[in-house]
């Protein structure tokens, strides 16, 4: 895509993810040993791999530690699960990413909900979740609180916001739904089942689309001026592109988020974030000294 | 046009019908008698006539009910190994401790005590995830009892524009959610909403639960729409100096002229809330025998 760094139309990832990644380095600067990032990667992923080589780069931007694990692909739910435990209790642990996908013969659920809550910067644990919707939403699950962060740098204001979101999973459209709701928003959610997408989303001063499906938003759904947060991403022959026809739809809204290098490269940067929110915790919770 | 009018009372007894059966069975065919925990702190009258209803209704199913009442200067660590005691009582499915407890005591502490597979009420934030994520949990029993109407009402809510007015973490979320599984277009509104009448009039299924009497005029109504009202305001009454009168967030007589349902006040959402908390505590008992849950007492 072409212009992307110069058309002022584009909510671009970069400069958002810039600053949250330089105050948590001044964050980590000030703390001095704040403990390790761990991921764990069960066998053998390629898929994953780039993943993990931009949360190591993030780390390493921000003075994190970030201590790759690969378990063999044969290890068992109980063991994962063990390994998992002493790490909730490694004070040198400070939170722990389990990239996905997993073998099937492990079940992630279970042992996203075996890592502590304090050390779940992915925020995918129930009680994690549990506490967004009761509207303590600093450790959010890294998408969802992407974009959110994209929709607080257009500047407008959340209350009384119309937010639209397309598409209701469980990580990115329904807590976005909450956290934007908790800030003053009136968020509509709407998905498979939804009889007229477009005439929620026309109405709509920001629009949030996560559902995986390429060219699903054209321009006749979005209201002039309104904000488009593109969350999908789709490898089609033309490359990766998101669930918006960028290009049309640029024209109408007042923003909107390249793909790739819009949302993206934030959920990285939150990721961060998320890492020295449990640092804060663990201290409160006292246990670290 | 008038509305037909949504008779909680004679639905919440039928729910204990159905419940009573059930704990019978379980009695028969598996020597099971699902037991319900209730915690009183403090000697607030309000409390004591909820627990004593919610005693004699769970005795009324057949159910075991353990009752414990603490004085209020009870010391936090006093009612947390009461609430672990429970936790670890084979013979307890179900735990409430009734709020508002006393100010030394903080409520979401004490809700994070109890078992979230004994959390009857559904209020802890893990039933909260659970629920929000779309797993098995424990679902608050005021929008569980709402939702048990609609499906009543409606049968199948799939495509349905639903708006929940008020976003309270006790009801307004967990409501969404549970119309969001149903496969309803879910908008939850509340008091930052630019344009609250025109967002409510959208709706097939509008939820109104924000304690502001009368707040929901006819106009706010799609013609043809299920009305379930949440809220409950106590007035003095009108015409009888000295006593007092229920009244919901939506206005009945207007809605009435406009809507295809609602649910009156008194007499609609309300007798739900124990029938859903009894409700729960037999989908406790069954998951924590590994047995069959109740079908239609659930989300």
């Amino acid at each position: 895509m072409k212009h992307v760094n110069d058309d002022p139309r584009f909510l671009r990832g970069a400069p958002v993810r810039q600053q949250i990644l330089s105050d948590v380095a001044s964050y980590v600067a000030k703390a001095g040993r704040v403990g390790r990032l761990v991921s764990i990667m069960i066998g053998d992923t390629p898929e994953v791999a780039v993943y993990i080589r931009g949360q190591a780069r993030a780390a390493d931007q921000v003075g994190l530690p970030f201590d790759q694990q690969v378990w063999p692909g044969d290890i068992t739910q109980d063991e994962c699960k063990r390994r998992i435990q002493a790490m909730n209790d490694d004070s040198d642990v400070l939170g722990i990413i389990l990239q996905r996908p997993v073998p099937a013969h492990i079940n992630v659920r279970s042992l996203q909900s075996a890592i502590h809550p304090l050390k779940d910067v992915e925020g995918m644990n129930p009680a994690s979740v549990g506490n967004i919707i009761y509207n303590d939403v600093a450790l959010a699950p890294c998408t969802a609180a992407a974009a959110v962060e994209l929709i607080r740098a257009t500047g407008l204001p959340m209350e009384g916001l119309e937010v639209v979101m397309i598409g209701h999973s469980e990580i990115v459209g329904k807590p976005a739904a909450m956290m934007l709701m908790a800030e003053g928003a009136t968020v509509t959610v709407c998905h498979h089942m939804t009889r007229s997408v477009a005439m929620h989303s026309r109405r709509a001063d920001v629009v949030v689309v996560a559902v995986g499906k390429a060219h699903l938003v054209g321009a006749d759904m979005i209201k002039p001026g309104a904000a488009v947060i593109d969350i999908g991403i789709n490898q089609t022959e033309d490359g990766i592109v998101g669930d918006v026809e960028t290009d049309a739809v640029k024209e109408i809204a007042g923003w909107v988020t390249p793909v790739p290098g819009g949302v993206g490269p934030v959920t990285v940067a939150i990721l961060m974030r998320n890492a020295i929110v449990a640092h804060q915790r663990q201290m409160a919770a006292g246990w670290l000294d | 046009m008038s509305a037909a009018v949504i008779d909680g009372k004679a639905f919440a007894a039928n729910v204990r019908g159905q419940i009573a059966e059930h704990v019978q069975r379980l009695k028969d065919e598996n020597g099971i008698t699902p037991g319900l925990a209730v915690i009183l702190v403090g000697e607030d009258p309000a409390s004591e006539v909820y627990v004593a209803a919610k005693h004699k209704q769970t005795v009324e199913v057949g159910m075991a009910s353990f009752e414990h009442k603490l004085p209020a200067d009870v010391p936090e660590a006093e009612l947390f190994a009461l609430i672990d005691q429970l936790n670890a009582d084979p013979t307890v499915h179900g735990i409430l401790c009734q709020f508002p407890v006393p100010d030394h005591l903080n409520e979401r502490d004490v809700v994070a005590r109890i078992d979230p597979a004994k959390d009857v009420d559904g209020l802890s934030v893990v039933n909260a995830g659970l629920l929000a994520s779309g797993e098995q949990g424990l679902v608050s029993c005021t929008p569980l009892g709402c939702l048990m109407l609609l499906r009543d009402q409606l049968g199948n809510m799939s495509g349905k524009e639903a708006v929940v007015i008020g976003r309270s973490n006790l009801f307004g979320k967990p409501m969404g959610q549970l119309l969001l599984k149903e496969n309803c277009t879910v908008t939850i509104a509340h008091s930052r909403t630019a344009d609250l009448p025109e967002v409510s009039r959208r709706a097939d299924i509008l939820v109104a639960a924000v304690g502001r009497a009368e707040m929901v005029k006819g106009d706010w109504i799609k013609p043809g729409a299920t009305v379930i009202d949440v809220g409950i305001t106590r007035i003095p009454h009108p015409d009888k100096p000295g006593k007092t009168k229920l009244l919901g967030d939506v206005d009945y007589a207007e809605a009435t002229q406009v809507a295809a349902a609602v649910t009156p006040v008194p007499g609609g959402v309300g007798p739900m809330t124990i029938a859903c908390l009894l409700a729960n505590t037999l989908t406790a008992c069954c998951r924590a025998h590994g047995l069959t849950e109740p079908a239609g007492l659930t989300a």
